[in-house]
């Protein structure tokens, strides 16, 4: 193996030659200055193509009518939508619980946002095929391209890998994730920390000298081809994790109290909220980390709802109500738990998704696979009451659709979206084209990170 | 490999005996006898038949290795396409979807409508079913083919799928291909079913495309992307061709059983059927990829005419050939092995397309796949999960129904049958850590958290693998019957060969480490055996086999297939 890994850095950091070393890699030189506090991102991925489009709603009497018209089969009533004061918009009822964060001030939405390689028009997206993202509409592609922010090319690592290279951390990643590996987290040089949702976290090993130097032999062991040597560094490094977060997530922290139902009392049990409520405990955690900036990515599965997206009969029910009902209780769980840190304002948790879906909905009450997608982004000081990027002409067909179902070209680039947080994050200027590949076509021509924090 | 080197070597190995199948396989319980063999023996077998082991079985035992080498490589292979002895078929029993609301039936929601049972003739089988290659081919196929039980609640759904995909291991793949898609849990999870003319579901069309077939970008025939004049990739289809090809797909629903009409009738086991209504199916003219579906023709004919379309795309070789060179060989293929895959893929020498028997084999007596154990860039791949906890089983020779390990996929991030989606587990380009472009799909599952899951339940199956254990005894109730003994370690076997510390090492190596152990590392487990004492001299030989079991399958030479 030629490149160092991050054992070897974490070993060099702590020698004399640590600054040399740091030099060596360009780590850690240009991070923006982390002076001003505590921050954390957390990034929630809705994997399998969320509905934005029932997610956030017109509540305007003719912006609405637009929207009933065109969505049809999966179209929710106005009773099933609860507004947000002076936006124009509501939320799926399912989302009532962050309705309140919005009345604070905390909470910001941004629409119809997406992958993009450079800006389009509806004319320039028809007669120029080459200046499209590649495989729009596939999950696998859409996926990477918001998570690595290459829309035109094979990603192999991502926007909070990327920003942990620079960040030239050491010791416990401050790069985390309880919602599995992913491109996103991905360095050229650096590797995050990948933690289950449940569980302790605790390696059953021996306690004899000579069975652990056997097990040393092997995973120590010189000579061997990539995988195996990539492999045998990926066992060394979760034993050191094990034993660096164990017990911390084997412990209860102050934030757990707040995982809870606000109508019922109940423990919430849905895999997003476990994923959020360590997020929340490895925060608070903080100082025994010696982290300044936390990065985080989780995640929640299930949305490709082709079909049985809404219930028969009763749209407001149904598969993507669910989903929505367990993320908006998992996050306004988590603000609540921030506040009591008094970090509510130091923690960004936004959205991602691979892509939008079909305005238009189809026979068997779902939606297919489009574009362009609405996302909210909570906490962290942001813009009170802000609604950016332009919701689009609804009609299907129209000027804003590339089909007739209502696949929407987004009008936002996700570079522009999550540039904004990862500006505030704390990247330099001169980090920024490393961490956001594109970021010479946003911050020409008046385009630029969209203004989440004023 | 040279008949003279097989004559002297399976002497030695003809001390290995299997006592088969006094059980039938299809009801999962009987056990191998344990390993026994000389110093000499283990040392004998050559890398190339430990790596076709691990290559075309579920690991390797002192069974197969010997057989392998009776028959020679090509040899074992045409006598694996002939073997049965895996099969899925008893498990398909349908019973009404609102079945369960009879509350008085024992475990009736595990047994009739996950994966559950499903999964553990799976883990039975593997362990101990003669078909290794047939299976190892079929799981690669659940792979590529998903269907998920997070979507289809149903154990004869999903157990009619496994079946088609055992039976389709060796058959045609236009014919599994059509298989799959008229089948009802195909149908249930991609929502082809119900899929009407007013507004089609476009998801099955598109998964077709991108996930079962083609791709979504050309390919060259050694699978390296076609690039457009600005370096671009050049997409194989669009929009257009999905919305015609969804509004071919459509006219279909489920076939209903026990003489039920209503959605309790709804039978994931079976093929779909055309509706019998003149609204569901689009009898309008669509035109994708090239060809045409003409006005008025048959729902049947409109599938047809799709999946012709969507096998004799020129990417559609070159792409299966690279997915199953990924999940049997190696993770990265070299272009020359992918074209020399896909040209058997278009013609298996007698002119036919598609024919996997054909594909297997080139696979697997493929110059990059044979030989003495390759060292560099790009060599082997991760044992996935799944096949990382059968190869412990096998290994370690445990009798079992397959219920333990059903237990205990989840928790490595692989519950069998239940992928997160159609996109499988993980991505087959999913990179590999701290290497510069190569690829390693199964990483993705060893996270610090999945790698931990792994390591402790190799420390618990060894170290901690006395019979009593409570995963390995879980009172189960798979399918009514109450097993008392689910899985049962076998360690008399390992005691007799632990007594001499030197062939206990010697059996590890053959068994987990391929025979590449170096010498340091002998030495390393011949000092942590004798490092283990006891005044009983069984218990000792069984604790010294446990450990050197548990060192070498912790160690990254188990967990890489090279």
């Amino acid at each position: 193996m030629v490149q160092l890994s991050r054992r070897h850095f974490h070993r060099m950091a702590l020698s004399a030659g640590a600054a040399a070393a740091l030099g060596m890699f360009g780590r850690g030189v240009a991070y923006g200055a982390p002076g001003s506090g505590f921050r954390a991102m957390v990034g929630v991925f809705l994997f399998g193509g969320n509905d934005g489009w029932n997610m956030l709603v017109p509540t305007d009497t003719a912006a609405y009518a637009a929207y009933a018209a065109s969505r049809q089969t999966v179209a929710l009533p106005s009773a099933g939508i609860v507004p947000l004061a002076g936006s124009g918009l509501g939320l799926h009822k399912a989302m009532a619980s962050l309705a309140p964060i919005w009345d604070k001030g905390a909470m910001a939405l941004v629409l119809n946002t997406g992958t993009l390689a450079t800006p389009l028009t509806k004319a320039t997206y028809l007669s120029r095929p080459d200046l499209r993202p590649s495989n729009l509409m596939s999950h696998s592609d859409e996926q990477e391209h918001w998570q690595g922010l290459r829309a035109q090319s094979v990603n192999r690592d991502g926007f909070m890998g990327r920003l942990h290279d620079r960040m030239g951390a050491s010791g416990v990643p401050p790069v985390i994730s309880f919602g599995g590996n992913n491109v996103a987290l991905i360095g050229q040089q650096a590797q995050p920390l990948v933690l289950p949702s449940r569980g302790v976290l605790s390696r059953y090993g021996s306690n004899s000298t000579a069975i652990e130097a056997a097990v040393n032999s092997f995973a120590g062991g010189t000579g061997l081809d990539d995988v195996t040597a990539s492999t045998a560094e990926t066992i060394r490094d979760a034993y050191a994790m094990t034993a660096a977060t164990g017990a911390v997530l084997g412990t209860t922290g102050s934030v757990e109290a707040f995982f809870v139902d606000p109508a019922t009392g109940a423990a919430l049990t849905s895999d997003v909220s476990q994923q959020l409520k360590r997020v929340a405990r490895m925060i608070e955690a903080r100082s025994t980390f010696g982290h300044t900036r936390q990065s985080f990515f989780v995640s929640q599965g299930g949305y490709d709802t082709h079909d049985a997206q809404v219930a028969w009969g009763n749209v407001v029910a149904g598969t993507h109500a669910n989903l929505l009902g367990d993320l908006a209780l998992a996050l306004s769980a988590f603000y609540k738990a921030m506040e009591a840190l008094g970090l509510q304002d130091n923690v960004t948790a936004f959205t991602m998704s691979d892509f939008g879906r079909t305005y238009r909905g189809n026979a068997q009450l779902g939606c297919d696979h489009a574009w362009g997608n609405n996302h909210l982004v909570i906490g962290g000081g942001v813009t009170a009451g802000g609604v950016f990027g332009r919701y689009p002409d609804p009609t299907l067909g129209g000027a804003d659709d590339i089909s007739n179902e209502g696949r929407f070209l987004p009008t936002t680039a996700q570079e522009e979206y999550l540039g904004a947080i990862l500006k505030w994050h704390g990247v330099a200027e001169a980090d920024l084209p490393y961490v956001v590949p594109n970021w010479a076509t946003w911050s020409t021509n008046g385009r630029g990170p969209i203004g989440l924090y004023g | 490999m040279a008949s003279s080197i097989a004559d002297a070597f399976w002497r030695f190995l003809a001390l290995f005996t299997a006592n088969g199948s006094s059980t039938p396989w299809s009801a999962g319980l009987t056990a191998f006898d344990q390993p026994v063999t000389t110093i000499d023996g283990a040392a004998a077998v050559p890398v190339d038949v430990l790596r076709l082991a691990r290559q075309a079985s579920f690991g390797p035992t002192p069974q197969l290795v010997s057989r392998i080498g009776e028959l020679g490589i090509p040899g074992w292979i045409d006598e694996q396409f002939r073997v049965r002895g895996s099969t899925y078929g008893d498990l398909v029993k349908w019973v009404p979807n609102d079945y369960c609301s009879d509350k008085t039936i024992a475990n009736c929601w595990q047994n009739h409508f996950t994966r559950v049972p499903v999964a553990a003739r799976f883990y039975a089988d593997a362990a101990l079913a003669p078909d290794q290659l047939r299976q190892r081919v079929a799981f690669a196929l659940s792979q590529i083919l998903v269907v998920s039980g997070s979507g289809v609640n149903s154990t004869a759904g999903i157990a009619s799928y496994q079946q088609v995909l055992l039976d389709g291991a060796f058959g045609n793949y236009r014919d599994l291909l059509g298989k799959v898609t008229l089948h009802g849990s195909m149908g249930l999870y991609l929502s082809m079913a119900d899929s009407s003319r007013s507004a089609p579901s476009e998801n099955y069309a598109r998964e077709l495309l991108q996930l079962f077939t083609m791709g979504p970008m050309q390919l060259a025939a050694d699978g390296t992307p076609v690039l457009a004049a600005n370096g671009a990739p050049v997409p194989n289809y669009g929009s257009d061709d999905i919305k015609a090809l969804s509004r071919a797909l459509t006219g279909w629903t489920y076939t209903k059983s026990g003489g039920r009409t209503d959605w309790t009738g709804n039978d994931y086991s079976q093929p779909m059927v055309v509706r019998p209504v003149n609204w569901a199916y689009d009898t309008q003219a669509k035109a994708f990829l090239g060809v045409t579906v003409p006005a008025g023709a048959a729902p049947a004919d409109g599938v047809r005419i799709a999946l012709d379309a969507a096998f004799n795309h020129p990417s559609t070789p070159p792409r299966l050939a690279r997915l199953l060179i990924q999940h049997l060989v190696k993770a990265n293929p070299s272009p020359g092995y992918v074209a020399r895959i896909g040209a058997v893929f278009v013609d298996n020498g007698k002119g036919v397309r598609g024919d996997m028997k054909a594909i297997v084999r080139a696979i697997l007596l493929d110059p990059e796949a044979r030989g003495a154990e390759p060292r560099g860039g790009g060599f082997g791949k991760v044992k996935e999960p799944v096949l990382a906890m059968a190869g412990l089983v096998r290994a370690l020779g445990l009798q079992t129904d397959g219920a333990a390990m059903t237990l205990r996929d989840a928790a490595l991030g692989q519950p069998v049958f239940q992928a997160p989606s159609v996109f499988n587990f993980y991505p087959p380009d999913y990179p590999l850590p701290r290497s510069s472009g190569l690829v390693s799909p199964a990483s993705k599952l060893y996270s610090a958290g999945g790698t931990v899951a792994l390591q402790n339940l190799v420390f618990d199956w060894t170290i901690k693998g006395e019979a009593n254990r409570w995963d390995w005894n879980a009172a189960n109730s798979l399918n009514g019957a109450s097993s008392s003994a689910n899985t049962l370690p076998l360690w008399a076997g390992w005691e007799a060969i632990a007594a001499d510390p030197d062939r206990l090492v010697a059996v590890v190596d053959l068994l987990m480490l391929d025979n590449t152990a170096t010498a340091a590392q002998k030495q390393a487990l011949r000092s942590a055996a004798l490092s283990i004492t006891n005044t009983n001299a069984q218990l000792q030989a069984r604790k010294r086999a446990q450990a050197l079991l548990y060192i070498a399958a912790s160690s990254p030479n188990f967990l890489v297939d090279r």
